[in-house]
């Protein structure tokens, strides 16, 4: 088996003998992050647990409920964030888009930043505090409703205007309006809610609830399942829209659905788990490189799996195992994931490749 | 070519139209007609208004008034998807695509019939693969677009655009990035295409020469934004292909086929030379620096071409003398020196 391309073949194939190996390192890398932590649980414990056993009550509690529902949570958003970014790199035919770039972690920050800041300002944190689940879940509506409102802009103004560059260069504008406003914002808070918001934007996998769970989970599905539906389109894309267009495709139709799934991957991923940087732009140029191909109907079943492999990783590190020390997730991602982008990319220009979308 | 008539157009207006009121004309009572395996190329000056004909004929921008039939249809009943099963294309812009190989491109080409997820069929394989072997791109299959030659990537976007199996291709200017050899390699292919797979072919092109050489019919704009249709060698006879492109300096030359440059008239001259290739390269070499032919004594200089065991020799008789050359290059050497010096007295 030859991933590197050098060899003429169907990507199709080639991706159907690589993927046991990647399904292979996703349960691996999964395991691992079950394991690692502040406290590590070993091997033999952990088989225990999973067969139906009983070991340490720390180590069942901490494995149920935090180990689980956070390895859970980083297997799905790093999918989401990788298939949000390949969207985006496709649509706007630009190695540099990522989900974010139509304004929706803008969105999803100002209406953190707005829940957080009137809570610090009515002395209404400990309102929150005390209503539960609701007040979990505060931060998580504030940012759904953030992201699609910007959504709801962008839709508005894509139904009048074809060109993606404009709304390109309109979801950056969109964000410059929501930074400048989240910054006015921080001006008139105090120093808790801005720590509180600044965790926030470090991204973490590790505020998920189980009882969460189901309401981060059905969405990213229903996003991955629209985006698998998309191959095609996406596929007839890569020539440009006019060529899409002129082989039979409904480029409003297929442009709507494209950016509404990018904003419901996008924006339920930065409501839960904070806005996550570089995963999604990375990770499809990584599977573009890795996969040799810009066939969709690899690279979306492949960044699914790619991207889940990744946020484990990143996930682990972040934790620094046998450590109480927590590191920023997004720090973690671009410093550990950078390097090893750079390396796939260059490996790639010995054979005349470099980044393309 | 049948006698089936794949594209008519009648009365058609093509132009544009801002917020309905300001009405942008760029070319009128257009009647075009278009015969299965016909290749046809769209030629006319700058600013004539092909691409807007190319994009209303192909049902991208409306008509402002008149109805173009492709197939016996009215254009814009079609759907999408019987549309692409009728018509492709091969646009100007460069597709800029990283890792796909001409394999994947011309798959794409069978979108219209493929299933939701695009999955290729064996006769769709089969299709793919003969696209790319009748553009002669047979080799190309496996390589990546983004490697290749802007000549092999035109290559692989006709072929992509004929595994739509369309009635009709259109091409808006396929030579435009292409040296001569590959201009020359590109008309070819079409032309083959179009007479071995009876596909009709429209091609906008900026090439004369070509265009007359290659084309069953040529369709000239004007730059009034009339259209001339007819057999090349017609329009070339009656003087209409030379008219619509003439500007001041610039003369079509009719034997020839080619516009002329002009340069500035310096004598005359008599030739006297057996038919054959140095004769006409040599008519070519005086003109060029401003000699023009004439008849018997009253030419400024005479030359006779020569062919023995050595190769061609060019004997030159000037008023001052006469000169023995070796080639060409010697001959205007001789006649612009001399020429100079008789000036001088």
């Amino acid at each position: 088996m030859k991933l590197d391309g050098t060899e003429k073949g169907d990507s199709m194939r080639r991706f159907v003998l690589a993927l046991p190996l990647i399904a292979g390192i996703l349960i691996f890398v999964f395991l691992l992050d079950l394991m690692l932590g502040s406290v590590n649980i070993p091997p033999d414990a952990l088989l225990t647990i999973l067969t139906g056993g009983t070991v340490k009550e720390t180590w069942m509690n901490i494995f149920w409920d935090w180990r689980v529902p956070k390895a859970i949570t980083a297997v799905l958003v790093g999918g989401a964030l990788a298939l949000s970014g390949l969207l985006m790199q496709t649509y706007f035919r630009n190695p540099l888009a990522d989900p974010y770039i139509l304004g929706i972690s803008s969105g999803a920050s100002l209406g953190v930043a707005i829940i957080m800041m009137s809570a610090g300002i009515c002395g209404a944190g400990a309102i929150f505090a005390s209503i539960g689940l609701l007040g979990d879940m505060s931060i998580s509506v504030a940012a759904v409703l953030g992201a699609f409102a910007v959504l709801l802009i962008i839709l508005l103004i894509s139904a009048k205007i074809q060109s993606n560059i404009t709304i390109l260069i309109l979801g950056i504008m969109v964000s410059y309006i929501s930074g400048a406003l989240v910054t006015i914002l921080l001006q008139f808070t105090d120093e808790t809610s801005m720590h509180t918001y600044s965790l926030w934007t470090f991204g973490s996998f590790s505020g998920v609830t189980w009882g969460q769970i189901p309401m981060m989970a059905v969405p990213l599905i229903i996003g991955f399942i629209l985006t698998f539906c998309l191959v095609k389109p996406l596929n007839a894309l890569l020539l440009g829209e006019q060529y899409a267009e002129s082989m039979g495709m409904n480029y409003n139709r297929v442009r709507i659905v494209i950016i509404s799934t990018t904003a419901l991957l996008a924006g339920v991923v930065t409501a839960f788990c904070g806005p996550i940087g570089f995963l999604g732009i990375a990770i499809p140029h990584f599977c573009r490189a890795f996969f040799v191909t810009a066939d969709h109907r690899v690279l979306v079943p492949g960044c699914i799996l790619v991207g889940g492999i990744i946020a484990l990783i990143t996930d682990i590190i972040s934790h620094v195992p046998g450590t109480d020390i927590v590191l920023p997730l997004n720090a973690i991602t671009a410093l550990f994931g950078a390097p090893v982008v750079i390396w796939v990319i260059l490996r790639g220009t010995k054979f005349g490749r470099g980044v393309t979308t | 070519m049948s006698d089936v008539t794949i594209l008519t157009s009648s009365g058609l207006s093509v132009g544009y139209r801002n917020q309905k009121a300001i009405v942008k004309e760029v070319a009128k009572d257009l009647n075009l007609s278009l015969k299965r395996g016909e290749l046809v190329c769209l030629i006319g000056p700058n600013g004539s208004g092909k691409s807007t004909l190319i994009r209303t004929l192909t049902g991208i921008q409306p008509p402002l008034c008149g109805d173009i039939l492709l197939c016996d249809r009215k254009i814009g009943e079609f759907s999408p998807d019987e549309k692409a099963k009728t018509l492709s294309v091969v646009l100007t812009s460069q597709v800029q695509a990283g890792y796909l190989t001409a394999f994947d491109i011309v798959a794409l080409g069978r979108f219209p019939y493929t299933n939701w997820a695009g999955k290729l069929t064996d006769s769709d394989k089969k299709i793919v693969i003969s696209a790319l072997a009748s553009v002669g791109a047979g080799e190309l299959e496996g390589r990546f677009i983004h490697e290749m030659s802007d000549g092999e990537r035109q290559k692989v976007m006709i072929a992509r655009a004929l595994a739509q199996e369309p009635e009709l291709m259109v091409l808006d200017e396929p030579t435009a990035f292409l040296d001569l050899p590959h201009k020359i390699e590109t008309m070819r292919i079409l032309k083959n295409v179009a007479q071995k797979t009876h596909k009709s072919i429209l091609l906008s092109i900026h090439d004369l020469n070509l265009a007359i050489r290659c084309a069953d019919q040529l369709w000239i704009i004007n730059r009034k934004g009339n259209m001339i249709t007819g057999t090349p060698e017609d329009l070339v006879l009656s003087g209409i292909f030379g008219s619509a492109f003439e500007i001041d300096g610039v003369n079509f030359d009719p034997i020839r086929g080619e516009f002329t440059i002009p340069v500035e008239k310096k004598g005359t001259f008599a030739l006297s030379a057996p038919e054959s290739v140095e004769r006409i390269w040599t008519l070519y070499a005086l003109e060029r620096i401003g000699f023009l032919p004439t008849d018997g004594a009253a030419a400024d200089i005479s030359v006779t071409v020569r062919k023995d065991g050595k190769g061609p020799r060019w004997h030159c008789t000037h008023p001052n003398g006469d000169h023995e050359c070796g080639s060409i290059h010697e001959l205007i050497e001789c006649i612009s020196a001399r020429h100079k010096g008789g000036d001088d007295h």
